[in-house]
């Protein structure tokens, strides 16, 4: 990474990011649509871009993915 | 209700050992604590929020999330309490490393990053400082320091995020913009 790319990256602030607690209730509809192999940013383009730059949420978001994918097998209903 | 708490507690666990590098020390029966407490607490928050379920998602997948937001949760006050954010982590000092200019680099990224360090301790408020000095350059998570300034991950990130525009704002108006394509939205 060069200097200025490193500058570029700690000064991110995107236009449209949802934050942090827009993501919460919706997490799940995020990581499904993305199983699916669709395009959560038609939904949640907030989202999107928060989850770029947010790196709580991010892991937060992997961890539901992952969890998701390597127990789908289990299911209550 | 027991099939509920197990898959959470494997999902807990799981999650765990992903983030394992977060906290080193945490390992053996006392990971297996941690686990055991974030679904419990995971299935307190599903069962006080059953109401909120509308089938949008697979309940499995929607019920995952309470384990995953506890695993987080648990182990930032784990690492706020062995390894709390020390003073000089909170205030600003050096620049870090990678924006440092380096020996011939030319004058103009010079003067930018004095600027940069100009803005930084004359443009923001105190509590955005604070956050962008802890998080943004020295690395603290964004949920210890949550909990070190008594808030939540939101209120830190609109902090953090308030930060940076402004900081971009100082830069640009002082005659050393980051990129123009940034600040031309995207």
């Amino acid at each position: 990474m060069t200097d200025l790319k490193a500058l570029d990256e700690l000064l991110r602030a995107e236009d449209g990011d949802a934050g942090c607690d827009a993501g919460t209730p919706i997490m799940d509809q995020y990581v499904e649509i993305e199983l699916r192999g669709g395009d959560p940013g038609e939904q949640f383009p907030g989202t999107v871009i928060h989850l770029r730059v947010c790196p709580g949420c991010r892991a937060d978001h992997d961890g539901v993915l992952e969890a998701t994918r390597r127990f789908s097998e289990i299911d209550l209903e | 209700m027991s099939r509920l708490h197990d898959i959470l507690r494997r999902a807990a666990l799981h999650e765990l050992h992903r983030r394992r590098g977060q906290l080193p020390d945490l390992a053996g029966p006392e990971l297996e604590d941690v686990a055991q407490q974030c679904a419990d607490d995971a299935l307190v928050s599903i069962l006080a929020r059953l109401d909120d379920f509308k089938g949008l998602s697979r309940f499995t997948t929607w019920a995952y999330k309470f384990a995953i937001f506890e695993v987080s949760s648990k182990l930032a006050r784990h690492a706020w309490q062995r390894h709390p954010p020390s003073r000089e982590e909170l205030e600003l000092s050096e620049l870090p490393d990678r924006l440092t200019p380096r020996p011939g680099e030319e004058l103009e990224r010079r003067e930018q990053l004095t600027a940069l360090r100009h803005a930084i301790e004359s443009d923001l408020t105190p509590r955005q400082r604070e956050v962008f000095v802890a998080t943004a350059l020295n690395d603290v998570p964004i949920d210890v320091l949550a909990l070190e300034l008594d808030t939540n991950r939101n209120a830190i990130y609109k902090n953090l995020f308030d930060a940076r525009r402004r900081l971009r704002q100082s830069l640009a108006a002082a005659g050393h913009p980051v990129t123009e394509e940034k600040e031309a939205g995207t």
